[in-house]
């Protein structure tokens, strides 16, 4: 057995840089991971005998961005828009169509066999439905186990170990161990399906809707309990979630996602403070405040209809079907995705 | 006289208490809500007043699709058949054995717990209707929406052929869902969950129902279609004066829609008030704990959140004591010393350690 398989992976960014510019408080991050025009298409097949192609579901169309080590960057956008389907694709859990995917500087789209088996210990996902993500049949100790067994990690009673640590570090006691997923709350399950993503170390997890399922109360608790745990891992993470409010308390950088493509990319205090895109100014127009007072003076931006049909998608730009500010030249040509100022990218002919 | 007074509502469910003495009543044009984490009593409590849980010892608790859709189609059969799905979804898993309902939940003077099933049929739909939180489990797979539409007209408003496909292409058209003609022939399928969602509220208001009951109508929806949905139902209760009962456990939506709260924890009104004093002077530990658990646009980045501990598991009995003891900072002696009563009349709250309040 080869060491890095006797024993998890410690990400080398654990030990900060020393900064030596002098000027910057904190040290110049580095890019964990980095993604290059990243596609994912769907083959729709039709007919009975002969099944043929007939078109293709544009689920992630031409997606790039990256995120700094220790860093959190967070994906919204509305149901459909591809938000998973990336983070599957990040993750080699889906075929990208096209792009390219690196992870500390190793090109994750191009590894093949037991090379991405093992790479996949570095990168791990945490999902909406804690349940569905669990295996009913195992009990806490075997699920914990598992991603370690596969990965050839550790005696049995050094996983057990871990597990142990794990659970203390997710807030559960040593004594779940012997149980199973239906005698815990949501919220407890949330927990579990985090400390499984965490049992093998990892640099990378993406984090798909981690709360969304969870009552207003446990969501906080899972909230802090990830920021919590990301010092303490020294994790990056990916958060994919629609809620905007939970998005901007969970990242640094912000990407809105509409149909396949980002439409708009800043840091997290700058997109809500000042959004550029129509499509993220009606987002963040439609949420609605906790507070009588802001609601009855809150002007919303109502936007028509539906999200089109990635199969299907508008010429031009994709917004322009229900975008308020529209004209002639969105349906004509496609917006590029520019720089309006620094750090702040925006996919629009205008500046709004 | 309110439109709907519900007094001291108690649901069990066998030896289990879903809704403990449940008190509030809704106006005419005005809209209240029901708030608070999931196992609360919401759904129960708004499936009691529709008389639509589970009758008696031995029924069916739960109806498949298939089976409601062989029936002839009858829209108001299938809304009926539906709720016990919604009940399952809601938590019941299925459980067999019917509900015990107790109390009063007087509609325009008539108590609509003591109607026959066959009176209350005739006014659901029509005098009070209901949209549930999961559209497509409420809506028959193999019936097209416009027939569906229609079915609802001609039974309660009697209308036929063209006349009824004239008015479901205008209910659609006023819930904002574009090309009415062609989408009346669709399946339910064929639309996405924003536009199933406001087809319900289309069969809901189609006959101007007074009393409109939403079971977390859009919390399955994107935001930018619960915008539009929601401004729909504001549109509703402004334009035709329909009182609604609004159901969420989202703070933001109670915020921008509700005129009173009732904040609803393990089955017991909590804290109830009107809007703006509720969340101007929250009182009761739980509602204080929630609106400290959620991430707010108009508050500085990253500002912590203070969670509640525990989860809803974490309970004593209501009559030992406050059923949020487990789980409260303020907890005290007092506390787990009998039941804390309702104190207060504009802005009430059950809780023995907080000051007097309006
Ligand atoms: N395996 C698949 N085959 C075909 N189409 C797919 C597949 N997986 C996803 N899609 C389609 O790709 C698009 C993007 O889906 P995806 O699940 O990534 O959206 P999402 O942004 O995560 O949405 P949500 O917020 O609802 O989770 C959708 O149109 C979806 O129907
Ligand atoms: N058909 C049923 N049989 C048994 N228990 C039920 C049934 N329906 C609901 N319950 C229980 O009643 C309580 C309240 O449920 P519900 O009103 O659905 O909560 P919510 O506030 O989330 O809508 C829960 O504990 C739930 O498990
Ligand atoms: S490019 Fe045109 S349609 Fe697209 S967001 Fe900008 S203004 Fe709207
Ligand atoms: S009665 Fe006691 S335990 Fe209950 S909410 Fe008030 S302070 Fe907390
Ligand atoms: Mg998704
Ligand atoms: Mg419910």
């Amino acid at each position: 057995m080869s060491p890095e398989q006797t024993e998890p992976h410690v990400p080398a960014q654990r030990t900060e840089e020393p900064d030596l510019s002098g000027a910057a408080t904190t040290p110049a991050a580095s890019p964990l991971l980095e993604v290059e025009d990243l596609k994912v298409h769907f083959p729709i097949r039709r007919g009975i005998v002969v099944e043929r192609t007939v078109g293709h579901v544009q689920a992630v169309d031409g997606v790039g961005l990256s995120i700094d080590a220790g860093g959190t960057y967070g994906l919204v956008g509305e149901s459909g828009c591809g938000k998973t389907t990336f983070g599957r694709a990040v993750l080699r859990l889906e075929e990208p169509t096209a792009g390219r995917v690196r992870l500390g500087g190793d090109e994750v789209t191009a590894l093949k066999g037991e090379r991405l088996r093992r790479f996949r210990s570095k990168m791990q996902m945490v999902f909406q439905d804690p349940l569905g993500s669990l295996n009913p049949r195992h009990n806490v100790d075997m699920l914990l186990s598992e991603p370690l067994k596969v990965h050839g990690v550790g005696s049995k009673a050094e996983r057990r170990k871990l597990a142990v640590e794990t659970l203390d570090a997710v807030g559960l006691p040593k004594s779940v161990l012997e149980r199973f997923p239906h005698e815990f709350s949501g919220g407890q399950r949330q927990r579990l399906g985090i400390a499984r993503a965490l049992m093998l170390r990892p640099d990378l997890i993406v984090c798909d809707e981690p709360v969304s399922a969870l009552d207003v109360s446990i969501q906080a608790q899972v909230m802090n309990l990830l920021d919590e745990l990301q010092d303490e891992f020294g994790l990056t993470y990916l958060v994919i979630a629609h809620d905007l409010a939970v998005v901007r308390h969970l990242s640094d950088r912000v990407g809105v996602m509409y149909l396949g493509k980002l439409v708009e990319e800043a840091d997290s205090e700058t997109i809500y403070e000042n959004p550029r895109h129509p499509y993220t100014k009606a987002l963040l127009s439609a949420v609605p405040q906790p507070d009588p007072e802001v609601e009855a003076t809150r002007e919303r931006i109502i936007l028509k209809g539906d999200l089109p049909s990635p199969a299907n998608p508008p010429s031009g730009c994709r917004f322009r079907t229900r975008c308020p500010w529209a004209e002639d030249i969105c349906a004509e040509v496609e917006p590029e995705w520019r720089e309006a100022a620094s750090g702040h990218k925006v996919a629009c002919h205008f500046d709004l | 006289m309110a439109l709907l007074e519900v007094e001291d509502l108690r649901v069990a469910f066998g030896a289990s208490t879903a809704v403990d003495g449940v008190s509030f009543s809704v106006d005419e044009g005005k809209v209240v809500g029901l708030v608070g984490e999931s196992g609360c009593g919401k759904s129960v409590t708004s499936l009691a007043i529709m008389g639509l849980l589970p009758k008696g010892r031995g029924r069916r608790t739960r109806e498949p699709v298939q089976a409601a859709a062989a029936e002839p189609v009858d829209s108001g059969l299938k809304v009926a058949a539906s709720a016990p799905q919604a009940v399952a979804a809601s938590g019941g898993r299925g459980r067999r054995g019917g509900a015990d309902v107790q109390g009063r939940a007087a509609f325009d003077g008539t108590d609509l717990l003591s109607l026959s099933p066959a009176a209350m049929r005739r006014r659901r739909g029509k005098d009070l209707a209901m949209v549930f939180q999961d559209p497509l489990s409420s809506l028959n797979p193999v019936v097209p929406i416009g027939r569906q539409i229609t079915e609802v007209l001609e039974r309660h408003r009697g209308l036929k052929g063209d006349k009824a496909s004239k008015e479901a292409a205008s209910l659609l058209d006023r819930v904002g869902i574009p090309d009415p003609l062609r989408r009346l022939k669709e399946y339910p399928h064929q639309l996405s969950g924003g536009m199933r969602q406001r087809v319900l509220i289309a069969i809901a208001v189609a006959c101007a129902p007074r009393l409109l009951i939403a079971d977390e109508p859009t919390t399955a929806l994107d935001v930018t279609i619960q915008a539009q949905i929601l401004e729909l139902l504001k549109d509703l209760v402004e334009t035709e004066g329909t009182a609604l009962l609004m159901i969420t456990h989202d703070l933001g939506v109670v915020a921008g829609i509700c005129d009173e709260v009732n904040v609803l924890y393990s089955g017991r009104v909590v804290e109830s008030a009107p809007v703006r004093e509720l969340f101007r002077k929250p009182t009761h530990p739980y509602t204080v704990g929630l609106l400290g658990s959620i991430p707010r646009l108009d508050l500085p980045i990253h500002e912590p959140l203070t969670p509640i501990r525990g989860s809803i598991a974490d309970v004593i009995r209501w009559r030992d004591g406050c059923a949020f003891a487990p789980r409260c900072d303020k907890v005290a002696a007092p506390c787990v010393d009998g039941e804390p009563a309702l104190v207060g009349a504009v802005h009430a709250h059950r809780c023995v350690m907080a000051e007097e309040v309006a």
